[in-house]
């Protein structure tokens, strides 16, 4: 079911300039949240639906950021590494490019943060972190909106 | 990767730009020459503190009245004015004082009182005016001086001059490599990277150019980093806007983990099926019209911001097809309804944060809470007896 869902983000990956159009990613991420619950409201417990909703949140994020981002990228095979953990690809991707020197903290810390932080140079960084900071605003900004909209339903009397 | 670039194309056009730099070297030279010692002293002092072009222009008009007024200016400016062949009189100018070129004692001293203000200079207008700078070596450079471009271009050259012998200066070697240097400089600025300007006392080598050409790109990131996170504009200091910015991308990132847990808490109340269908009934014909686009919406069905209205437009048909009921609801029936269906819901009630502050029945202070409540679970309580 997790798998149908980002598969099914992760197929409409083409689009050019995708993360300025709010609505896109709305529409991706109700999309996720259907699929995510579509396995039954009752079977599962909401702590798991929880955490089903947090991948699918990123993953539609990370997807309409588009493939030009580092971030996204990484975010995706994060998030795709649990299910198929056992098939190592024969073309290994070449990661660890020219690795931290690791003497600022603060560095340490927001390399940390943002996803694919350890390879990046410093300049690298600092843009993906912008690029990042924006898309997780909006996917924030969407979310309280669909659970405004959903616990104030009754304001329409 | 840039800085190397840069410097290579810097190399592969310098052959097509020394002999302009010998030129233009040799005719601010002369333009100096022409330029009385004393009236320079006089132009340059009132504008001490001005801009850099402002500076130059100074002298140039200068120059220009000089030039029209002599008479013993005749064959410079009857070189000037010939139009008809620009390119090759002038080199022959550098077949003859190339050997004048490195050792010129007066136009270093008189570089050396241009590199004064070219310190204190804008570097924004500066950084303009480079610009305009390949363009002007790039034209003919004969022509006619009384024209307002030509001005314009007179200080472009001279400007190429001064930071040619800012290049001298620094480095006090006159050798034909710093003033490729210095052209790479310039050559660097005309592409589209942060643009770098040899400072005075700073070396022009190209690991310090390298370098400085990459803090100028951190900074230019970290100023805009400083504009996507709220309150970091006024703070000043790197460590300081690191450390708030680290603290907000955390801060976002909790608030997408309480608002999925809120969400999950929301959703099986919803039927988001049909609003799939919906969203996919939409949006189809769109699609198809968009080619693969993936999934692109109309913007004329999703203005901004509207998903707000346009979940609440689907939601609403799926919950309320029943009758509202009543606000005058007792809060202890909506309580053990609550607890009746609750009990997949009682990990969400200790939950401390606010942002369930809704569904907890526990805490309700306020008058608003439990009338909520009441209506949602009234609700879901029909829904599923229906």
């Amino acid at each position: 079911m997790y798998r149908r869902s980002f598969k099914d983000t992760k197929s409409s990956l083409g689009s050019p300039n995708p993360n300025f159009s709010k609505p896109m990613v709305a529409l991706r991420f109700l999309r996720a949240l259907s699929l995510v619950r579509c396995s039954g409201p009752g079977a599962r417990s909401p702590s798991y639906r929880a955490r089903g909703i947090r991948r699918a949140a990123y993953a539609c994020m990370a997807a309409s950021a588009g493939p030009r981002r580092a971030w996204s990228r990484a975010l995706l095979r994060k998030i795709r590494r649990r299910p198929g953990r056992g098939l190592r690809r024969p073309r290994a991707v070449i990661r660890r490019r020219r690795p931290v020197g690791g003497g600022d903290p603060l560095e340490v810390a927001l390399r940390r943060l943002v996803p694919g932080g350890g390879c990046m140079e410093y300049c690298r960084l600092l843009e993906e972190a912008a690029d990042y900071v924006k898309c997780l605003a909006m996917q924030v900004r969407l979310m309280q909106t669909i659970v405004d909209s959903a616990s104030h339903v009754n304001s329409i009397d | 990767m840039e800085p190397p670039r840069s410097s290579g194309v810097g190399i592969d056009n310098s052959g097509e730009y020394s002999p302009e730099i010998a030129e233009t070297l040799r005719f601010e030279e002369e333009i100096q020459s022409l330029i009385h010692p004393s009236s320079f002293d006089g132009s340059a002092a009132p504008t001490g503190g001005g801009s850099f072009t402002a500076l130059l222009g100074l002298p140039a008009n200068q120059a220009v009245e000089l030039l029209h007024d002599s008479g013993a200016r005749e064959p410079l400016a009857s070189r000037i004015r010939v139009g008809g062949h620009p390119v090759h009189r002038p080199f022959h100018l550098p077949l003859d004082c190339s050997s004048a070129f490195p050792s010129n004692a007066t136009l270093v001293d008189r570089a050396a009182r241009f590199s004064v203000f070219a310190a204190e200079g804008s570097p924004a207008s500066s950084s303009g005016r480079l610009k305009a700078e390949p363009q002007d070596s790039d034209s003919p450079p004969l022509d006619p001086i009384p024209t307002g471009p030509a001005k314009r271009k007179d200080t472009g050259r001279s400007k190429c001059d001064v930071r040619l012998s800012l290049s001298f200066k620094s480095q006090a070697k006159a050798t034909a490599k710093k003033s490729k240097n210095a052209e790479e400089n310039t050559d660097g600025d005309k592409l589209p990277y942060v643009h770098v300007r040899a400072r005075r006392g700073q070396a022009t080598d190209n690991h310090s150019l390298a370098e400085r050409a990459r803090r100028e790109k951190i900074n230019v990131r970290m100023k805009l980093l400083q504009e996507l996170v709220p309150g970091c504009s006024k703070i000043t200091g790197t460590a300081l806007v690191l450390d708030e910015i680290i603290n907000h991308v955390q801060t976002l990132q909790r608030q997408v983990e309480f608002l999925s847990m809120r969400l999950a808490a929301v959703n099986p109340r919803i039927d988001f099926s049909s609003l799939d269908s919906y969203l996919s009934a939409e949006c189809g014909p769109v699609t198809v019209r968009n080619g693969p686009g993936g999934v692109v919406v109309d913007p004329s069905l999703w203005p901004t911001d509207a998903t707000a209205e346009a979940t609440r437009r689907l939601l609403v048909p799926q919950f309320w097809h029943i009758d509202l009921v009543p606000p005058q609801l007792q809060p202890q029936q909506s309580l053990t309804t609550w607890e009746r269906d609750g009990a997949a819901h009682s990990q969400l009630l200790p939950n401390p944060t606010t942002s369930l502050f809704l569904y907890d029945p526990a805490n309700s202070g306020n008058a608003n809470v439990p009338h909520l409540t009441a209506k949602l679970k009234t609700a879901e309580d029909r829904a599923l007896n229906l």
